[in-house]
Formats: C-alpha cells, sequence, structure tokens
C-alpha cells in the first residue's frame, strides 16, 4: 500500500500533466482521493507525509482556483486538529502543506477567510510554549509554524506587521534552540514593516516608535494603507542590498531611533547563536534596515565585522561583501577595503574550501564592490582596482585545475593582463602561452573530451584577448596545425575555434592565417596512406579555407586534382567522398580569383563527371562543370549564391543549386530552423451558427419510437463521432510586424495529443498566412474515445519568403469539457415535440435504472443564483442545447437541456429554480462524466466567471 | 535567501544519468513568478532539467567527440552558477543553477534571484547563491557520509531519509541549516532553564565527564623539479580539530596555538563560525600580498564555545623554508630500457620517525614492465600486480645519513599495455610521495596542553596531538618537460 503510494506521488511530483494523462485522471479526482485517503484513521501517518507532498510541491495542479484552494486548506486543517498530538512529522507537514496551498493560489494575498484562520492557529501555536517535551531531534511543531508564518510574510509583505510586537517578545522569551526561527520570523517582519512606513511618504519617528511599541492602530494604518495588489509589492519582496544605496527607500527618524537601534543590538547580539544560513539571513535583513534608517549608522556592524572575515563559511562571509555594497565607506576604510580584497583572493584559492565555494569567490573578484566604483551603470565583470599583478599570481590556471576554475582563472589573468599593458615581452602573458601549449600537449597526447573542449576555449579566450600580438598568434597556429595533421578528428573543433575568432574578432587576420596554415598542412599531404576518414576532414577543412576571398585556392585545387585522379581508381571513391569534394569545388566556384583557376577546376569537374565511380556524384560534377563553362562570373555567382550573408535574422534567398554540397548552405536550407519565439497561435472562434428546426410532424409517436429511431442511426460507425472546433490563425503578439515572419507559406499545423482520450489528428495545411490579408479559419475535427477535457500540443512547419523552413511551437490548444458539447444529432426533420420525446425518453431510461444503463448516473447540483443570472447563464452556456418546449420559455418553472458527447455519451439537464436556489437535475448514461460535469458547472455558476 | 528546486543525480561508470531526488518548492516559485514578471521561465519537468544539466557540464552525449551545443568554444563555464536554455527564446532560462559533484552524485539546486533580472545581478549580490552553496555542500557530506566511497545501499538509504532531512533544515526553500553529521555522542534533549539561550546549532547539552581534544594536523604539498629554471616548490596548510564535552549551555573555551622561535608565521587564517571573537592581528597575513610585512608570531588565541560534534576550529597556510623530503629523479632512455635513480634526502629539521613513508613511481603510455633490475641503498621496493608501478616502502625510519637511494633499469615489454596519462608522454613521469610523521608540524605551530582554558565548572580533561602528512608531493623527473603547478614561477 504505501509502496503503491509512494510510486503514485513520486510520478505526479515528477510532472503532473503527463501523470493525469497516462492514469486518464482529473486533477479534481486526484485530489478526492489524496484528501480521502488523508481523512482515513486507518491510514499509517508516514503515509499520510507521503500524500502531502502534491501539494507542498504542486499546490496550483490541484488547487485551480481560490475556493477549491480555500475548502482544501480548511480540510487540511480539519486532518491537523484530528491527529494525535504526538506525531510531530505529520502534523508539520500538514502545516507546510496548508501554507504551500494558500500562498501559490494567491489565497494570502487576497486575505481571504481560510487564510485569516489559519493565521489564528498558526499565531496559537507559536504562543504555545506547553509544548517543552518536544524531543530535540524532531523538530517541533511551534519552530515549523514560524517558518509557516515567516513564509506567508515573506510571499506577502506587510502581513503580519499588526502581530510585531508580539513576535518580539516571543522571540525574546524563547531560550531554547527554537529561538532561532523566532528570530528569524521576527527580523522579516521588522523589515517588512519598516518598508512600508519608509515608502509611505508621510511617516516619520513617531510611526516606528509606535510600530515598534505595538500601537496596534498605527500597526494596522501602516497594513491597511498599503495597497497590496500594486507594484509595490513586489518589489518589497526583492533585496534592497544591491548597489551604492541607490534605490533604497529610506525612514527620515533624525538622529533619535533609540528603540530601533536597541533593537538591532539586541538582535546582533544574539546572531552568534544562529547557525550560518539563518546568521547570514538575519545580517542581510539588518542591513537592509539600517539601510531604509539614516538614524542608525552602519557602524553598528562594525563589532561583528571580524568575526564574519575570518570566517569559514561562505554565507557569512557574502554578508560583509553586502555590507560592502550597502555602506561602502561609510563601514569600509581604504584600508579595510584591501583587506576584503586580498581575503577574497586568499579564498578563490584556498585549499580547504570546495571547488564551487572558490569559484564563487572568484565571481566575487570580478564584480567586487568597489567604494568608489570607476564606470558603475554596467554590471559586466570588471577588475577591482586595487587587484594587482602581484596579486593575480595566486590565481594562475594551472593543468592540475578543473576545467571551470581553470577557464576561470585564464579570463582573470587575461583581464589583468590586457588592463596590465603587457606585451610580449611580458612574464605573465608568456606563462599564460605557456599554459596554453601545455594544453596542447595533453591534447595532443590523447587527453579526453573534457581536455579537448576545455583547450579549445581557454585557446578563444587567449585569442579573444591577445590575438593581436603577432608572436604568439604565429606560434599558436604553427602548433594548431601539428596538432590538426596528428588528430584529423579534431576538424570540427578547429573549424569552431575559425569560425568563433572570425566573428570576435573581425578586424584580425588570425583566421586567414590559421586557415592557410591548415591549407599548407593539407596540401603538402601524401595522399599514398590517407584513410578515408582522413580525407573527409581535410575536405571538410579545405572547403571552410575556400570560403576565404583573401587565400589563394591554387594549392586547395591542385590537391583537389589529385584527389579525384586517385580516387577515381580506389575504393575511396564513394558518394560521400565525391560529395565532400564537391562541397570544395563550390566554394571555389564562388570564389572571387576563378579567373585564374578555370581551367584547372575545370579539368576536375570534368573528369570527375566522366570517370567518378558513383553515378550521383558524376551528374552533379557535369552540372557544376556546365555552370562552370557556360555562365559568367557574375551569373554563376548569383547562382550559387550561398546566401550566407545574413543581416540579423533577415536572410538572402537561397538558390536550391547547392543541395549536393555539403556545406553550411545545404545545411540551413535542408534543416528545419527553430523559431525563437512563438511565431503563430489558434485563436477559438465562439461563432456557433444559428439552427433553424423543422416544424414538427404533427403525431408524435411516443417516445420509445423515438429512441429507437435516434438510436438506430448510430448503426454506422462514423455517424456523429466528431466535434468540430473552430479557430483562427494569427501571429502571434510576440512576433511584431516587420519580421521576417509577416509572410508565411505552405504551413503545416501539427497537433499532437497529450493523453489517449482522442483518436490521433491529422495534419493541418494552410496555404498561407500574411498579415495583410484576413486570417484563415481552421476547423479542427476531434475524435473523442472519451469526451474529456484535453490539452493539445500545436507546433507548426512553415516556409519562409526566403526559402527557410521554420519549425515554430504555438501555445498549447486547451479543450474544454465544454467544446466537446454537440446538439444531440437527431434526423434532420425532427422538430421540437420529437426531441422533447427523446429527452423524455432518455431521462426515464438512465433513471429508470434499467439493467442495460450499467454506465448511467443521477446527480444534483445546487447553487444559488438570481432570475436574471440564471437567464445570462443559459443563454450564454446553454443556448444550443435547451429544448423548447410547448410552455415556450415564459414561465420560468422548469428548462431541460440535452447534450451529445460524441461518440456516445448523452447529458440531460433540468434546470429549475426554486426559491432562493437553483438546482440542476442531472442524468449521464456515462458515469464517468459527473467529475467533468461538477466542474463545469461549478464553473459557470461561480462569480468568478460570470 | 531562498531556492525554487532542489535536484540529485547520480552518474554511474557507464555514464548513465539517473535522478535519484527532486524537490520544489512551491511557495518560493510562487515568489520567483512575482519578482519574474514576463521574464518568468518556470522550472520545467525534471527529464528537461536533466536533459540541460548534463549538456551544460559536459556530460550528455558522451560517445560523440563534438556537439555543438556543448563544445563551442566561445561558450566559456565560468562561475559556479550555470545557465539552462529551456527553448531558443531568449527569456526562457532557468539562472543561476548551482552544482557540486563529488563521486557519482550531482546535487544542483536554483536559488531565487531576489534582485531586477535586468541587466544580470552579479551573484555577490544575491545571498541566496552562498546559502544554495552551503546547502548543497551539506547535504553531499550527508548523503556521502559513508567517507566518498560508492556505497549504493547506504546512498539510497540516506536519499530515502531526505524528506524528513528536509523539513528540519529547509522546510520551505529557506535553508535553516546543514543536516547533522552521524548523532553526537551525548546528547540529552533537555531545555535549559537558565536565561542564557541556547544556540541554534547545538542539539542538546552535555552530561558527564569534561574532556577537550584538540587535533593539530598539517599537510604538504610540494613540486620538485630538479631544473635551476624552476623553482621547486612546497606549501603547507594546517587544520586544528576540536571535539569538546563540556557542560553548560555556553561553555567558554580558548584554544591558543604557539610558534617556536623559528616558526613560520600562519598566513591565511580562517575560523569556525562558533569562535567569539577573532584578533585583527590573527587576520592580517596572508600567503597572496608576497610582502612579509606582518610580524605577527602569535600566540593565535580562538575563544569559542563548543558545538557538541567534532568541529574543525580554524585553519590556516604557511610557508615553511625547506620541504621535508628534498628529492631528485632522473630518466634515461638507454637501448631497449629505462634507466632510472632517485635520491630521497630527509631534511635535518624533521624528526626521523615516521608512521609510513612510501614513494611511487608509475609508468603511463608504456607496456607493462617485463624485466625489474633496480637496487635502493634502503627500504624495499615492489612492483604492483599491474606491473606498472614501483613501490618503493621506505618504513618508519630512513637510514642514518638521511638519504637515501634508488637505482637499476626497467624493461617494457609486457603482454598489456599500462595505464595512460596524456601529461605524462615521453621522459614526463613523477614520484609521488606518501608519508605521515606524529608529533610534528612544518610551521612548528602547536597547542601546548595547558594552554587549553575551559570555563566551566568540572575540570576538564585535556588531550592534544599533532602530526604531518603529505598530499600531492611530487618529484619530477629532471630530464623530461613537467607541467608548471604555480604563479609563484613568474615572480
Amino acid at each position: 500500500m504505501t509502496e503503491q503510494w509512494a510510486e503514485k506521488v513520486l510520478l505526479f511530483c515528477r510532472s503532473p500533466a503527463r501523470f493525469l494523462s497516462a492514469s486518464g485522471t482529473t486533477a479534481d479526482a486526484v485530489h478526492a482521493e489524496l484528501l480521502r485517503e488523508l481523512r482515513d484513521d486507518r491510514a499509517q501517518d508516514h503515509v499520510k507525509v507521503l500524500l502531502l507532498a502534491p501539494y507542498c510541491e504542486h499546490p496550483l495542479v490541484l488547487c485551480p482556483s481560490v475556493s477549491v484552494a480555500e475548502d482544501s486548506a480548511l480540510e487540511l486543517m480539519s486532518v491537523f486538529s484530528q491527529c494525535s498530538p504526538k506525531v510531530f512529522p505529520l502534523r508539520c507537514h500538514l502545516l507546510v502543506a496548508v501554507t504551500s496551498v494558500l500562498v501559490c493560489t494567491d489565497c494570502v494575498r487576497r486575505r481571504s477567510s481560510a487564510v485569516q484562520d489559519v493565521l489564528e492557529l498558526l499565531l496559537v501555536i507559536v504562543q504555545d510554549t506547553s509544548e517543552l517535551h518536544s524531543d530535540g531531534s524532531s523538530r517541533s511543531l511551534r519552530a515549523t509554524a514560524c517558518d509557516c508564518l515567516r513564509e506567508m510574510e515573506a510571499c506577502c509583505p506587510g502581513l503580519l506587521s499588526q502581530h510585531l510586537e508580539l513576535l518580539g517578545a516571543l522571540r525574546q522569551r524563547e531560550s531554547s534552540r527554537l529561538h532561532q526561527a523566532y528570530t528569524e520570523l521576527y527580523s522579516l517582519v521588522l523589515r517588512n514593516s519598516v518598508l512600508q512606513l519608509a515608502q509611505d511618504t508621510g511617516s516619520g519617528p513617531e510611526q516606528l516608535k509606535a510600530l515598534l511599541e505595538g500601537d496596534v492602530c498605527v500597526a494596522s494604518e501602516v497594513t491597511q494603507d498599503s495597497d497590496l495588489m500594486n507594484g509595490k509589492d513586489v518589489s518589497a519582496l526583492s533585496s534592497l542590498v544591491l548597489g551604492p544605496m541607490g534605490a533604497v527607500p529610506t525612514l527620515q527618524t533624525g538622529p533619535e531611533c533609540k528603540e530601533l537601534r536597541s533593537i538591532l543590538s539586541s538582535l546582533l547580539e544574539d546572531s552568534y547563536l544562529l547557525t550560518s544560513l539563518a546568521q547570514s539571513s538575519l545580517l542581510q535583513k539588518l542591513i537592509e534596515l539600517v539601510a531604509m534608517v539614516p538614524g542608525v549608522s552602519p557602524s553598528i556592524f562594525r563589532a561583528q565585522l571580524l568575526r564574519l572575515l575570518g570566517t569559514t563559511e561562505v554565507s557569512l562571509l557574502h554578508t560583509t561583501l553586502l555590507m560592502k555594497s550597502a555602506f561602502t565607506d561609510s563601514l569600509f576604510s581604504a584600508e579595510d577595503e584591501e583587506f576584503l580584497l586580498k581575503r577574497l583572493v586568499v579564498l578563490s584559492q584556498h585549499p580547504l574550501l570546495s571547488t564551487a565555494e572558490k569559484l564563487f569567490y572568484l565571481d566575487c573578484l570580478l564584480h567586487f564592490p568597489e567604494n568608489r566604483p570607476i564606470g558603475s551603470g554596467d554590471r559586466d565583470e570588471v577588475l577591482p582596482v586595487l587587484f594587482t599583478p602581484q596579486l593575480a599570481t595566486a590565481l594562475v590556471p594551472t593543468v592540475f585545475n578543473d576545467r571551470v576554475t581553470m577557464l576561470t582563472r585564464f579570463n582573470l589573468l587575461s583581464m589583468v593582463y590586457v588592463e596590465d599593458g603587457e606585451d610580449e615581452e611580458g612574464k605573465g602573458l608568456a606563462y599564460l602561452y605557456e599554459h596554453l601549449v601545455a594544453l596542447l600537449g595533453i591534447v595532443g597526447n590523447g587527453g579526453n573530451r573534457d581536455t579537448v573542449s576545455t583547450f579549445f576555449r581557454a585557446s578563444f579566450l587567449f585569442l579573444s584577448h591577445f590575438g593581436h600580438i603577432e608572436n604568439f598568434s604565429r606560434h599558436l597556429i604553427k602548433r594548431l596545425c601539428e596538432l590538426y595533421l596528428d588528430h584529423t578528428h579534431l576538424a570540427p573543433q578547429l573549424i569552431n575555434l575559425a569560425n568563433e575568432t572570425q566573428s570576435k574578432l573581425p578586424d584580425s587576420n588570425f583566421t586567414v592565417a590559421l586557415l592557410q596554415g591548415f591549407q599548407r598542412t593539407i596540401t603538402k599531404v601524401s595522399l599514398t596512406n590517407l584513410k578515408s576518414q582522413e580525407l573527409t576532414c581535410h575536405l571538410r577543412v579545405l572547403s571552410r579555407v575556400a570560403e576565404e576571398r583573401d587565400i589563394p585556392q591554387r594549392p586547395t585545387l591542385l590537391f583537389l586534382s589529385a584527389v579525384v585522379v586517385a580516387s577515381a581508381s580506389s575504393p575511396l571513391g564513394n558518394w560521400r567522398l565525391g560529395n565532400s569534394i564537391l562541397a570544395v569545388c563550390r566554394c571555389l566556384l564562388t570564389h572571387p580569383d576563378l579567373d585564374s583557376m578555370l581551367v584547372t577546376l575545370a579539368d576536375v569537374l570534368q573528369h570527375m563527371s566522366s570517370s567518378y565511380r558513383d553515378t550521383d556524384i558524376q551528374d552533379h560534377s557535369r552540372l557544376y562543370y556546365t555552370l562552370l563553362t557556360n555562365l559568367s562570373k557574375e551569373k554563376l555567382a548569383g547562382v550559387l549564391e550561398r546566401g550566407t550573408a545574413t543581416e540579423g535574422d533577415q536572410v538572402k534567398k537561397r538558390s536550391l543549386s547547392c543541395i549536393v554540397a555539403e556545406s553550411e548552405g545545404q545545411a540551413s536550407i535542408l534543416t528545419i530552423h527553430r523559431t525563437k519565439k512563438d511565431v503563430l497561435k489558434l485563436v477559438e472562434l465562439n461563432a456557433t451558427e444559428p439552427r433553424q428546426l423543422p416544424e414538427d410532424v404533427k403525431d408524435s409517436c411516443g417516445s420509445v419510437d423515438a429512441i429507437v429511431d435516434y438510436r438506430s442511426q448510430f448503426d454506422g460507425p462514423e455517424f456523429a463521432s466528431e466535434v468540430t472546433v473552430r479557430y483562427q490563425l494569427v501571429h502571434s503578439e510576440e512576433n511584431q510586424p516587420g519580421s521576417p515572419f509577416d509572410r508565411l507559406f505552405s504551413i503545416r499545423l501539427h497537433l499532437s495529443l497529450t493523453d489517449d482520450h482522442y483518436e490521433a489528428l491529422r495534419d493541418v495545411s494552410v496555404p498561407c498566412l500574411l498579415r495583410e490579408t484576413p486570417p484563415p479559419v481552421i476547423s479542427l475535427k476531434l475524435r473523442p474515445r472519451q469526451p474529456y477535457p484535453t490539452t493539445l500540443n500545436a507546433s507548426a512547419v512553415f516556409t519562409t519568403q526566403d526559402g527557410l523552413t521554420w519549425y515554430s511551437n504555438l501555445p498549447n490548444i486547451e479543450v474544454s469539457f465544454q467544446q466537446t458539447f454537440c446538439p444531440v444529432p437527431v434526423p434532420p426533420a425532427w422538430g421540437p415535440l420529437r426531441r422533447l420525446d427523446l429527452f423524455n425518453a432518455l431521462w426515464s431510461e438512465i433513471c429508470g435504472g434499467s439493467e442495460e444503463m450499467v454506465e448511467s448516473a443521477e446527480s444534483l447540483f445546487c447553487c444559488g443564483l438570481d432570475r436574471g443570472a440564471l437567464e445570462e447563464l443559459l443563454q450564454r452556456h446553454l443556448k444550443t442545447f435547451v429544448l423548447e418546449d410547448d410552455g415556450g420559455g415564459g414561465d420560468w418553472h422548469e428548462v431541460r437541456a440535452m447534450v451529445f458527447l460524441p461518440p456516445l455519451s448523452h447529458l440531460l439537464l433540468k434546470v429549475r429554480r426554486e426559491e432562493d436556489a437553483v438546482t440542476f437535475d442531472i442524468a449521464t448514461d456515462n458515469w464517468r462524466l459527473l467529475p467533468h460535469v461538477n466542474s463545469f458547472l461549478q464553473d459557470i455558476t461561480s462569480s468568478d466567471t460570470r | 535567501m531562498s531556492i525554487r528546486a532542489l535536484w540529485i543525480i547520480s552518474l554511474d561508470k557507464a555514464e548513465n544519468v539517473s535522478l535519484r531526488f527532486s524537490k520544489r518548492f512551491s511557495t518560493v516559485e510562487h515568489r520567483a513568478k512575482l519578482l519574474g514578471g514576463k521574464a518568468y521561465a518556470p522550472v520545467p519537468d525534471e527529464d528537461v532539467v536533466l536533459q540541460l544539466l548534463m549538456t551544460e557540464l559536459g556530460l550528455s552525449d558522451p560517445e560523440k567527440s563534438y556537439v555543438p551545443l556543448r563544445d563551442n568554444c566561445s561558450h566559456c563555464p565560468r562561475s559556479p552558477a550555470l545557465e539552462l536554455h529551456l527553448s531558443p527564446r531568449e527569456r526562457d532560462t532557468l539562472w543561476p543553477v548551482l552544482t557540486v559533484s563529488q563521486g557519482p552524485l550531482i546535487l544542483s539546486c536554483l536559488p531565487l534571484v531576489d534582485a531586477p533580472t535586468k541587466p544580470r545581478p552579479p551573484l555577490s549580490s544575491l545571498l541566496s547563491v552562498s546559502k544554495g552553496l552551503t546547502l548543497l555542500s551539506g547535504l553531499q557530506a550527508f548523503l556521502l557520509s559513508s567517507g566518498g566511497k560508492t556505497d549504493p545501499e547506504g546512498l539510497a538509504s540516506r536519499l530515502a531519509l531526505l524528506p524528513s532531512v528536509l523539513l528540519q533544515i529547509c522546510p520551505l526553500g529557506t535553508p535553516l541549516d546543514v543536516p547533522i553529521l552521524g548523532s553526537p555522542a551525548t546528547s540529552a534533549a533537555v531545555t535549559p532553564a537558565g536565561n542564557q539561550k541556547q544556540p541554534a546549532w547545538k542539539t542538546g547539552l552535555h552530561r558527564g565527564r569534561a574532556a577537550v581534544t584538540v587535533a593539530l594536523t598539517e599537510v604538504v604539498r610540494s613540486m620538485q623539479y630538479g631544473n635551476p629554471y624552476k623553482q621547486d616548490l612546497w606549501d603547507v596548510y594546517g587544520t586544528v580539530t576540536c571535539k569538546c564535552e563540556v557542560e553548560g549551555v555556553l561553555p567558554n573555551v580558548t584554544v591558543t596555538l604557539t610558534l617556536p622561535p623559528n616558526g613560520s608565521p600562519l598566513q591565511d587564517i580562517l575560523v569556525h563560525p562558533c569562535v567569539t571573537s577573532v584578533d585583527s592581528s590573527i587576520l592580517t597575513a596572508t600567503s597572496v600580498d608576497g610582502s612579509d610585512s606582518s610580524a605577527f608570531w602569535g600566540p593565535y588565541k580562538f575563544p569559542f564555545s563548543p558545538p557538541l560534534e567534532p568541529f574543525r576550529l580554524c585553519s590556516y597556510t604557511s610557508q615553511v623554508p625547506v620541504p621535508p623530503i628534498l628529492g631528485s629523479y632522473q630518466l634515461k632512455n638507454e637501448d631497449d630500457c629505462l634507466h632510472i635513480s632517485a635520491t630521497l634526502k630527509l631534511h635535518e629539521s624533521v624528526k626521523n620517525s615516521f608512521e609510513y613513508c612510501e614513494a611511487h613511481l608509475p609508468f603511463f603510455n608504456r607496456d607493462q614492465m617485463s624485466a625489474v633490475d633496480v637496487r635502493v641503498s634502503y627500504g624495499q621496493l615492489d612492483v604492483n600486480r599491474e606491473k606498472n608501478l614501483l613501490v618503493w616502502i621506505i618504513g618508519q625510519k630512513f637510514s642514518k645519513s638521511r638519504e637515501i637511494s634508488l637505482e637499476g633499469k626497467i624493461s617494457f615489454g609486457g603482454p598489456v599495455p599500462g595505464p595512460r596519462d596524456p601529461m605524462c608522454s615521453g621522459l614526463t613521469s613523477y614520484i609521488k610521495l606518501y608519508f605521515k610523521v606524529p608529533d610534528l608540524t612544518l610551521s612548528g605551530c602547536s597547542v601546548d596542553q595547558h594552554s587549553v582554558q575551559v570555563y566551566s565548572t568540572a575540570k576538564a580533561k585535556i588531550f592534544t596531538s599533532r602530526e604531518l602528512q603529505s598530499k600531492e608531493y611530487f618529484i619530477w623527473n629532471s630530464t623530461g618537460s613537467a607541467p608548471v603547478s604555480s604563479g609563484q614561477m613568474i615572480l
């Protein structure tokens, strides 16, 4: 039993959506099942703890609306009150679950009534000190209640301002180790209350005094004043220590604010008694408080400073950085600043700290909060002024570092030497280069994948800082060429390095020199012992070389010529190799020096077209040969235009002539690109067509006949098995006019199911979507197996004007239960009376408890609605399904509605107004629909949606 | 301040990845949604997170040598905070994803960013980052508490305890503490009666005989090149570990470290958070500023109130004038074999009394050894079973002369290739020393039994000890190239 639940809960928590669709249930049903089990006295406590996990992790899935959340919170509270006071873990988990439900569903912000009850209960628990017998190792209920209150206050700042004094007294009184929970709660409420005062322009010392002394009037005024749904609320959630006092709201109190100062001193004094993690949170709040109240000097922290600077705990040392950033030279002298910086350097390489901590300190060095920052504003990495090359030597990268540390240090040191103006004579720079060569040596000796990628990253860093220093770059190119010759499988990495350096340093000639080096290396290679993989890599590099306009291509051409001659007779000459050769040829065809290569290139192509072993390659060689010999250079370039000239997202038209060349051009034409944003969306169309009912045939044949006639239609398997939902396909808001996606062609929409309640959907084709013309309408034909609500994943593949093919996700399509409603498919000739007959016949069959109707069920739904509201509701939601009866709707006695849900289900409703309530009598021949019917009715009758 | 989600992943030898535990903190996620506004990206399903995380850590697609997303050279992982791109859409990124990994475990969490996200705030402004790191390393220590060894059952049972552990230390996404390792020796769960507040980090009160144990361990590392152009390097760091069994809610204990007149000053001192006050003179000496400006030679006083469990009171580094063992190592290719000679010299200031002392001479990128003709002047020489390592067991003492040597020839021609190490190609090779010397510190630092003060009703028994250990103690072959390991060489 336990294992079953454990498995279920685990699956639910990992992915609620997948769990629901796989098990075919609804969130409502899971919620009901969980609650039932929680209320069951026979269930074991540890199972109940397990069952609370979904409420803690995914409260919004189980409680999608405020009303459901309130009900669940009250249910959980009743479980809480019924369980034995001794089962601490369960009771603690219950409090956490209730808090999660109320916070996440926004109940706390709305101060709903359940929240008031829960708050009261939590405040009672935190004041109840009778719980002394709790065993020290299990976390007590009181501490958990404090945590819950703190979380509510954190999500809804100001919630507990009225209780500030009470919480302060509780904190003072508590001497067991639980005082930490009270301190955390109190300090947060204090911080939020003072922040509210500070944001309120009229506040001064009197208000602060009143707040601290627990003057409830003022305190409640404070809470009333702040509009809880406005933007301030969110700003109160974020940290106030960001830069040198920048955006912190301040509370002018004058020098006299003894009360606050004594509270802060007492908190600081006790801070030692908290765990490091709690201590750092407390200190952060105190920093924020002092930053908001200029009447309290930051020197209040001085006594703690050495203890914090000497600590081995990362979170405590972090608070000194926060203080530095908030108070700069009003707390840290120039000497202190230098000391702190050295301390950071020590910590970034201390042998006893973990790698992650050291990396954190390295990052802090590059974002050091200086007393007098130069060029504030941008927060990108900047070296601190006091960070000398001397200090930096402690942080040089070595081959013994892990990859992230090595690269971080490499970057840092590169920045130091750039700043220091080192040239090729510089010792530091020489060290970095030697380190790079050492890495290269390790790669050359067969270093693993991690070392390889680290080496290329380090090379990129080195080149982006020092690529202009001729000596180093020339030597590096030499070493890279040697490396390539021994390890041709590194071709993708080397091409990537060439590409990235080119785009990072557009003015540098490094890339050209590097590629020319490769060309020299490759073209000297003897073909006799070459393996086919090596040859493919060589051709791949050469085709990249051929893209460079400034590199003479004669050696490449001679190499190609030799390869072609050699491959014609050897088994090497397969399609793949031919394709690689053609890729190089194609780049050569567009090269500006084509004139000088014309004859040799034509020879190569002609040779391939006549004697290459693969016919396909022969054909393509012939095409290139024909193009080369018949077109002018300009036309040839036009035909073969690679289209890689990209400007932003705008891509030029592409030609299909490159289809054989295994090049980037081909890749981008043949691959489907993913859009960065959603480009399209589907908008539901609500229009329902008016119905024209035929006149009734006078003699009604009685209800039994009606049902027989009606049923006989279902003999055909296809009958009435579809629901048609209509959508408009439009551009999404994220896709602003003027983008390349304004005109889309051959759109193919693919809709996939997230559960198995429906038959798979066919793709939908739309010829085009243009901004200037009305959006196309799409009819989705859903074929339900069970008419449940569902979610469809939608995606589209389409072509833009430049010939590229794109793939884009669309927002999910939610098919509601209501959307599966269809008018009952009676024969077209039937008039209102026959329909009524059918209704009555079905109703009595379902309610008659006939044995054939095992699936049927009745139910009742009541709610309070006035007459106007009810009429509006019927008009809006059920109009199509209401049966017109002889009474003609003038008398509001009873309205009957009959809904058909494909493929075979019916839902019958009798709606009556009685006294002050409205009752919906429900009958259906598919009892599984009842939870959905219930949600539907709740939905349309609840005040939220009306 | 808080974290949005926590993932624990295990990675087996075959690089198979599995998610062992995950937890989302919904209320923190709610805050993230409010704070993030339009830029809010929800945490996706676990399998998506797992896939992205593996790519970012360079662990995805282990069979492919180049994957653009993973290996692009312009994408440099530079901080402990990773960025996961949920989709090509710019705003769909999870940041800052923290990870720590050790052995088979990768722990990861997503801290809440409680600051405007544009421009991206520096990590130093987000307290949740350092708190997240602390939580992760605490959980890591808890999960691997069997001592870093892979112990699948122990790991599974500790993973099963995580929900109740998290209820105590991080009930709603705000880390309050790290898990306690093991149960403290004596934990009487009595709440104190007096006014003195009990520290939150103290799970109970000690009852019984008072005893304080202070253990000083120094670790020495070295890189010796035997090359006039490469400076030999060595450094020392020490830790002071305490176990205090003292009665009282907040008893005071003071431990004092002293140096002899010729000792090396202690630098880079880090203290445990239970130390109540730190003198500025203790903190000023650092190893990083080169100049030896500090004139402070101790005594180093550490007043503190101890937690129940053993803890590291403080740590330091020290620059000692000489390495304890100076070695030289030469390899030469002769005909078909490798000529090998090495000497080790124990410095006169070091006590000639080891708990153990061994020198390992591994050989990489070669076949197995086929013939070993090597003599040692002292100690005993073994060849390991795989025939790729010579183990020179020196034992408890060096010879009287304090200098010992090894010389001989090795041929490689065994049927099986030995292990590979791309760093040790050609003649690049090293000797690695393993030794431990009881009752010795290189810095000279010591804790006098009488200097430990305990302010408590009962008189406490005091135990002190010290020892020196080696770690990463390398002697490189001077006839081959050797990797550089420190920036001191630039100076």
